[in-house]
């Protein structure tokens, strides 16, 4: 057993001068250690002793990012409270906290298993991971944790035993899970609103066994195994895993909530009705800009063959050029009369450009006084 | 040949000119029958002709061949909507802006223009001179814009002190001692005013239904502005009222419906806007030209068909106390002191002196200042009010915040600031630029329209929504023309943006650790430009 006190004769061990003395003692076969610290960090990882024996630290008054980076064959005994970051990254190793800690505990967690006796901060569980080749990693927490808890989560398994706390009160904090996407949360206590990426479910035979396989070691390793009855009613548990069954919240079309949920008939039906039909740029019938007007000049339609200045000299070229085939030659009563079709004709005015006569005029379509007629 | 002359007008003193390839044109009219400004034609264009040996004849030297020809007086000048270009199935057509255009000078001898759109004269933006130059990073905590959660709301009402709130301990509860100045919490971008008339009625109802849609699907609390035209019946009587701020403006347009709806309302509106003035064209007055009266806006209006000028100002009013106590005292009646009541005045070298009598407003009745800047559109207006009158937004908005927080009076009265927003198409920038210095929410209009269609520009391109002729069916009662909007497909453009505009307001939010807009958060911003940064008060960067 190697004993270490970081404060002595007034002088605090820096981080880094404790580190070193530490790994120095690794490195020469030392398994245990007993270490008061002064908030100094990184305290118990990464190591490893040569032949593979488990090393074992008690610690008091450790720094941010004890049990950082832990790799497996290592036990932590964290006696008391612990700040920020205990079991970042952890890579296998097993960190008891016998009080609180801070915020984002077992933050990055791949592997490994950190119990906390009291409450964890805000972020705690977030981004814990799952090594396809390993274990999950575990987070086991008798009390609670802060808001923000168990974001953008890829897996591993979280207990939250909700133990000591007020019935009114998240166990979670507020906001917990947001961008969960693996991964389980086991929680005993007061949910509170979750985002649609997750969903709450009752435990199943598997999710039991693990509980009550480990239930009683993390309850032994705190001290409180007198809790276990209570911890063991299952059915006041529930769990957090990603929704696999969301999807984005997919919306209506716009025509669909103009139809079903807007002012029926639309907002102006009372003064200018509308049945919202559209038309492309280039219209026919009532809704042309223009309409071609074929008049004669001289107030009488020509004879077939009599061809006059000023009037039509019926050469056809209009009804030739015609984009729309919308303008008809007929012969009536010996005189020719050429028309245009209303629903063909687009009110392009080719023929008012092409005719050599000017008999062919463009005029204003007259004024729509409503959308459809 | 016909004699020309210098003073004869031609293609080349117009602001557009079109460029035709008679080669790969097929004749098939689209373009033509299309132009709703009549500004092309058909016409015959003699050809020199190269007779082949058998056909040559003696004296035929020349052919007629039909082209598309652009007019050249100045009634059917080209205003490079671009439709025809659009419509034609050979891209025969294309349009180029000229810039020897005499246009603007050869118009003034024919009277005063009118127009709409924006200014083009003003097209420095001191929002594109900033940056976003605080990134937490080793700092404080940054967010994920997609991930996190955001509580973008703004208020709109007059927000208490907390020590001014008229609460009292009721046994185990708290309960109001009197009336407290009512309070919306809604989304910090608001559809601003465009009024039935201004703009079509499928328009105006396509800007209502993505407004309803972004609340009922999206559940983004947005509100829509009315205009000075009126409200339709319909939606006065109907739920989707409480989406709606209702707008009085000095031609009190439309009021006579909205009061003699009061008993028939399900619902309270979001809110009631007295507009004093427009950015656009501050001192000139709205302005309805006659071919746009048809008949449902004279209905909706409550006037008879004619010419409808709004006044520059609100006639009853004199000074700014009395626009304070008058007009914000009876809306705030009509509506039983339950619906904010807010002013909306054009940016001006006095605006400062407006806010600092809105923050003095002993009655609680004033809920929000409207800033509105020179970029702002509008649909009718002089051309010379357009280009030379108005003042920037931002220097304005900041000069009015910091008279409020140098009275320990900042938050109280919202500011709300627009003109110009969205000019660039990234309205998540300017709306996040303005809020960290000062504004709590930003207005638009004008990129509305330009979601549902609208082609105009600052550049000139088109801006004709005063004419009544406007070619995409937005600024104009012509149902022909009306017709071309396709209400559904608008609504959707408007709410896809808005959703976008979310995203990327969360974009700039996450990464200066604001779940909340940063109201004020003036040390987020840094500028290249010395001057900027120092009238602003903020971190000169180069
Ligand atoms: S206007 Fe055009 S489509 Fe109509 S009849 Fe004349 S050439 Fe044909
Ligand atoms: S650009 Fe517009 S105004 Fe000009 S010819 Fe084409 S459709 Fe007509
Ligand atoms: S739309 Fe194109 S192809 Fe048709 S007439 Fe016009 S230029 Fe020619
Ligand atoms: S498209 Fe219509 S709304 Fe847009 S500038 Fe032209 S006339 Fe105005």
């Amino acid at each position: 057993m190697f004993y270490l006190n970081s404060f002595e004769n007034q002088k605090r061990m820096s981080t880094q001068d404790l580190l070193l003395r530490i790994a120095e003692q690794v490195a020469q076969g030392e398994t245990q250690f007993t270490i008061a610290a002064q908030g100094q960090h990184d305290l118990g990882g990464p190591l490893w002793n040569k032949d593979g024996t488990k090393l074992q630290f008690w610690i008091s008054n450790p720094g941010q990012r004890v049990g950082a980076m832990a790799l497996s064959n290592t036990e932590i005994v964290v006696q008391g409270s612990a700040p920020a970051d205990v079991g970042w990254l952890n890579a296998g190793g097993e960190i008891t906290v016998l009080g609180d800690c801070g915020d984002t505990a077992g933050h990055s967690a791949a592997e490994g298993k950190i119990y906390i006796a009291g409450r964890a901060g805000t972020r705690s569980g977030s981004l814990m991971k799952k090594d396809p080749t390993a274990d999950d990693p575990e987070l086991w927490i008798y009390k609670s944790t802060g808001s923000f808890s168990f974001e953008f989560m890829l897996g591993g398994k979280a207990v939250i035993c909700g133990m000591d706390v007020d019935q009114r009160q998240s166990v979670l904090g507020d906001r917990p899970c947001i961008g969960m996407v693996g991964g389980t949360v086991y929680v005993r206590g007061k949910i509170p609103e979750l985002t649609p990426e997750v969903c709450v479910k009752a435990l199943n035979a598997d999710d039991e066994s693990f509980l009550r396989q480990g239930l009683p070691q993390f309850l032994a390793k705190i001290n409180q195994i007198s809790a276990l009855d209570e911890l063991s009613k299952f059915s006041l548990w529930q769990k957090i895993v990603p929704n696999q069954s969301y999807t984005p919240v997919t919306r209506r079309s716009l025509q669909d909530f103009r139809l079903e949920s807007w002012i029926s008939g639309g907002i102006f039906q009372d003064v200018f009705p509308d049945k919202f039909a559209s038309n492309g740029l280039v219209a026919r019938g009532i809704y042309r800009l223009r309409v071609p007007i074929w008049r004669n000049n001289l107030g009488a339609a020509p004879k077939e063959k009599d061809k006059r200045v000023n009037s039509c000299r019926d050469c056809r070229i209009c009804a030739v050029n015609c984009p729309e085939a919308a303008i008809s030659r007929e012969v009536q009563n010996e005189q020719v009369v050429y028309t245009s079709n209303a629903e063909l004709c687009i009110g392009c005015g080719i023929c008012v450009g092409v005719c050599p006569e000017g008999i062919w005029v463009l005029e204003d379509n007259f004024e729509l006084k409503s959308m459809d007629g | 040949m016909e004699t020309v002359t210098t003073q004869d007008i031609t293609v080349n003193d117009l602001d557009f000119i079109i460029h035709y390839n008679p080669d790969i044109c097929i004749m098939c009219g689209s373009c033509v029958a299309q132009c709703s400004f009549n500004a092309i034609e058909v016409a015959p264009q003699v050809r020199k002709h190269e007779p082949t040996q058998e056909g040559a004849k003696q004296g035929h030297k020349k052919k007629i061949l039909f082209v598309i020809r652009q007019k050249t007086d100045l009634a059917h000048a080209c205003v490079g909507c671009g439709m025809c270009v659009k419509v034609c199935p050979n891209q025969a057509l294309s349009i180029e802006a000229n810039p020897e255009s005499r246009k603007n000078l050869l118009a003034r001898t024919q009277g005063v223009i009118k127009r709409g759109g924006r200014a083009s004269s003003y097209s420095l933006r001191t929002l594109d001179k900033i940056m976003v130059g605080r990134i937490s990073q080793m700092t404080d905590p940054a967010l994920d814009s997609e991930r996190h959660t955001f509580d973008l709301r703004a208020p709109l009402g007059r927000i208490l002190k907390a020590q001014d709130l008229p609460l009292k301990v009721d046994g185990q509860s708290l309960s109001l001692e009197k009336n407290c100045p009512p309070v919306r919490w809604i989304y910090p971008l608001l559809f601003s005013d465009m009024s039935i008339g201004a703009i079509s009625t499928r328009a105006w109802e396509a800007i209502a239904l993505a407004c309803a849609y972004l609340n009922e699907e999206c559940h983004l609390p947005v509100r829509m502005c009315s205009g000075e035209g009126g409200m339709p019946l319909k939606l006065l009587k109907s739920e989707q009222l409480k989406y709606m701020l209702l707008q009085i403006g000095s031609g009190h347009f439309g009021w006579n419906r909205i009061i003699k709806s009061l008993p028939l309302m399900r619902t309270d509106p979001a809110g009631i806007i007295i507009k004093i003035g427009q950015g656009a064209k501050p001192g000139d007055g709205g302005l309805l030209p006659k071919k746009k009266v048809a008949p449902h806006i004279q209905a909706i209006r409550g006037v008879p068909e004619t010419a409808l000028h709004s006044p520059p100002t609100h006639q009853g009013l004199y000074s700014i106390e009395e626009s304070v106590q008058k007009m914000h005292l009876s809306l705030n009646a009509a509506f039983g002191f339950r619906v904010p009541v807010v002013i909306k005045c054009a940016a001006s070298l006095t605006s400062v002196a407006v806010y600092n009598n809105l923050l003095r407003d002993p009655y609680h009745i004033s809920g929000g200042f409207f800033l509105d800047g020179l970029q702002g559109g509008t649909g009718a207006a002089c051309e010379i009010s357009l280009e030379h009158t108005g003042h920037p937004i931002v220097s304005k908005l900041r000069d009015c915040y910091l008279t409020s927080v140098a009275q320990g009076l900042q938050g109280q009265i919202p500011l709300w600031v627009g003109g110009g927003v969205g000019l660039t198409g990234q309205a998540a920038a300017d709306c996040f630029k303005l809020i960290c210095l000062g504004a709590n929410g930003v207005f638009v209009g004008k990129i509305l329209l330009q979601l549902l269609g609208c082609v105009g520009d600052e550049h000139g391109r088109c801006n004709q929504c005063n004419t009544g002729k406007c070619p995409t069916g937005i600024c104009t009662q012509d149902p022909r023309l009306i017709k071309r909007l396709d209400i559904d497909r608008g609504a959707e453009a408007i709410v896809n943006y808005v959703l976008t505009f979310d995203s990327e307001l969360k974009k700039l939010l996450a990464p200066i650790g604001n779940s909340s807009l940063p109201v004020g958060r003036s040390d987020a911003l840094i500028t290249s430009d010395y001057a900027v940064a120092q009238k602003l008060g903020i971190a000169y960067a180069c």
